[in-house]
């Protein structure tokens, strides 16, 4: 039961830190649904420089740098050109998917090193998502530069006025969350689970999206979130807890089908007006400068 | 930018014509392939070399040709799965769950006529192919109208409902054809039983009647966007759900109704490639290729600007690349995946360029000007 928990809470470290990445940017008016890209570069650029150098540091940095230049992508592309969001990160999505099919389809298979140690049976990086989450929390509402964030978010054009860059602040906003994303795809590539195959996020990023939506933008509830949404996603992964009932290719699609019913409940009427929704009102709109 | 006296300047388009807008799409799939050449100068392979091989294979070469065709058809099909919620406004990516769904109703209607057991069926061809294919569109429909019926009623975002419908109809595919799955192989080689050869329909030089469907779904589509009322609700929906309600077009039956038209055709694509397309006539192990393929469609769908008739030519330059992919890559030795990274590259130059449809370069004379 322990194991089963730990491993609940493994799973929910990598769709909090994603989510945290999409976050920030949402909360400055960028909406990347790309998500799911820009981790599946950090996860297979990771891993291949993991596996090519030895070493758990230079991968998780490259990874963490590649989300930070795909973020800049996104940002280029929504923010200086001005374009639809979406369209720039549905691209993103299908160009990580595309191209890291054909990039690390030679280093298939296992990372084959000596698993990263564990805190108290924990991956260590369910520490930092818990700090990331405070940190990220403080800054954005206990901070100036939270404050810049959230007004660049709301409304672009009154935060100009007052002296604020929205293009720098939100270029930061994406190119932090882009780091954040392929930060958490290096936690699942190097980690989690530490075998690379072909489009192996099974739509995490796509979980860690809808998981920011509902959280109402605030870290908190996104925490909580993820971890129900980690704890589904195990119980899912384990027919074992209940023998015989169904196939092992049915149990697969469980994980995803509980994804469905958790989207469908948050987005009720009831289930809205009982948390209250506070949506960053310039979320998707390109911002002109006049 | 300043030349001379003349200086480099953007300026916002006014409006952009049917021909501006295919010669920035044109010069789009250009680029792609430019920058596309990296690829293949970081495996050590002349570009030109490469596309030299790619295009002639794909195009020139007559038993290539049919097999560009089907795939032709296919990405087609796909690509109106796309446009149709496109024009609404909203994203369609779970054409590969729609396809998939589309071949297991095909296979259903075949195991319910006893097909696996008796290899044939008392009922005349024509009519079992005509099953077939409502069964088709019905399937794909039924899991684009589970995305539609979220969207309109509960406000769930359909970018993550469709691509969680596409993992879980891949794996139902798995259920219903592996392992002792009801449409198992009797040969047990993780697919589903064989199409008998007096269902399979006639072909063309090579290509299935399914050509004429995805031709003429194109006519149909230009003129039922275009000029009913139907296409201008499904339009004034995409330019402004709000605006729409109030002049009593419903937020619920929009979405509803473009994700099952376009389920429906991502299932026609399911019936193309699993029960026509000569050499396969069953769910092959493979299906999963075809539903990454099915992604192919989004990005000619915004070449195409959600203009049917204009994503005929982009599906078949398609089709012929990532058939010609394919080749390259066992030919000149490079990895698995090339026809993926293809897919990548052409969908992010896309993106780039999507400011060309809004913006142009113009020179300005400067000169005199303080």
């Amino acid at each position: 039961m322990w194991e089963f928990f730990i491993r609940s809470l493994d799973a929910s470290t990598i769709f909090t830190i994603a989510a945290l990445g999409e976050l920030i940017g949402q909360r400055s008016g960028i909406l990347n649904v790309g998500i799911e890209g820009v981790m599946l570069f950090g996860a297979t650029l990771g891993f291949i420089t993991a596996k090519t150098t030895g070493s758990y540091l230079l991968g998780f940095l490259v990874g963490i740098a590649v989300g930070g230049l795909i973020g800049l992508l996104h940002g280029f592309f929504s923010i200086t050109l001005g374009g639809d969001q979406v369209v720039s990160g549905m691209g993103i999505w299908i160009l990580g998917f595309g191209l890291t099919t054909y990039i690390g389809s030679p280093y298939t298979g296992p990372l084959g090193m000596e698993r990263i140690p564990t805190i108290l049976g924990l991956s260590p990086f369910f520490f930092v998502a818990i700090a990331l989450t405070i940190i990220i929390w403080f800054i954005l509402s206990k901070t100036s530069l939270g404050l810049r964030i959230r007004s660049v978010g709301e409304s672009p054009e009154v935060a100009e006025v007052s002296g604020i860059s929205v293009a720098k602040t939100r270029y930061l906003c994406v190119v932090g969350g882009g780091m954040l994303m392929g930060f958490a795809g290096a936690i699942f590539s190097l980690d989690y689970n530490p075998v690379w195959s072909y489009n192996f996020l099974l739509g995490r990023g796509f979980i860690a999206l809808a998981l920011v939506f509902f959280s109402m933008w605030n870290p908190f509830i996104l925490l909580g979130g993820s971890i129900l949404f980690g704890t589904l996603w195990q119980l899912s992964l384990n027919p074992q807890f209940i023998p015989g009932l169904m196939s092992r290719y049915k149990w697969r699609t469980v994980p995803f089908a509980i994804t469905l019913g958790a989207l469908l409940l948050m987005s009720t009427k009831w289930f809205r007006t009982k948390w209250g929704a506070a949506t960053p009102e310039a979320l998707g709109q390109p911002y002109v400068k006049d | 930018m300043r030349i001379g006296s003349r200086e480099l300047k953007l300026e916002r388009r006014e409006s952009l014509s049917g021909w501006q807008a295919t010669g920035i799409s044109i010069l789009a799939i250009l680029v792609a392939l430019a920058i596309f050449s990296i690829i293949f100068i970081l495996a050590g392979i002349n570009p030109l070399t490469a596309y030299a091989e790619i295009f002639s294979y794909a195009f020139a070469n007559p038993f290539v040709l049919p097999l560009t065709m089907n795939r032709f058809i296919f990405i087609l099909l796909c690509t109106y799965a796309f446009i149709i919620p496109f024009a609404a406004g909203l994203w369609n990516i779970g054409m590969a769950g729609q396809l998939y769904a589309g071949s297991l109703t095909v296979y259903a209607v075949l195991l319910a006529l006893g097909v696996k057991e008796f290899q044939s069926t008392q009922l005349p061809t024509t009519l079992v192919i005509l099953m077939m294919l409502i069964a088709a569109m019905l399937g794909g429909a039924f899991i684009g109208g589970i995305a539609g019926f979220l969207k309109g009623k509960y406000n769930v975002n359909e970018i993550v409902v469709t691509m969680m419908l596409n993992f879980m109809t891949f794996w139902v595919v798995s259920d219903f054809i592996k392992e002792g799955g009801i449409f198992m192989n009797p040969g047990g080689r993780g697919e589903s039983f064989e199409l008998p050869p007096s269902l399979q329909p006639p072909l063309i030089m090579g290509v299935p009647f399914t050509i004429f469907i995805a031709i003429g779904v194109a006519l149909l589509l230009y003129f039922v966007l275009r000029r009913t009322k139907i296409g201008y609700e499904i339009r004034a929906y995409g330019e402004n759900p709000t605006a729409a309600a109030y002049a009593g077009i419903s937020n619920f039956s929009i979405p509803l109704l473009v994700f099952i038209m376009g389920g429906a055709l991502a299932g026609l694509a399911g019936y193309h490639y699993f029960a026509a397309v000569p050499g396969v006539y069953k769910i092959a192990r493979t299906y999963g290729y075809f539903g990454d393929l099915a992604f192919y469609g989004i990005i000619c769908g915004l070449i195409s600007r959600g203009n049917p008739l204009a994503a005929i030519p982009v599906a078949f330059l398609f089709g012929g690349l990532s058939i010609g992919g394919r080749l390259v890559q066992g030919k000149l030795g490079m990895s698995f995946g090339v026809d993926y990274a293809l897919l990548g590259v052409l969908m992010i130059t896309l993106v780039a360029f999507q400011f060309f449809y809004r913006y142009k370069f113009i020179w300005e004379n400067s000169q005199g000007e303080p």
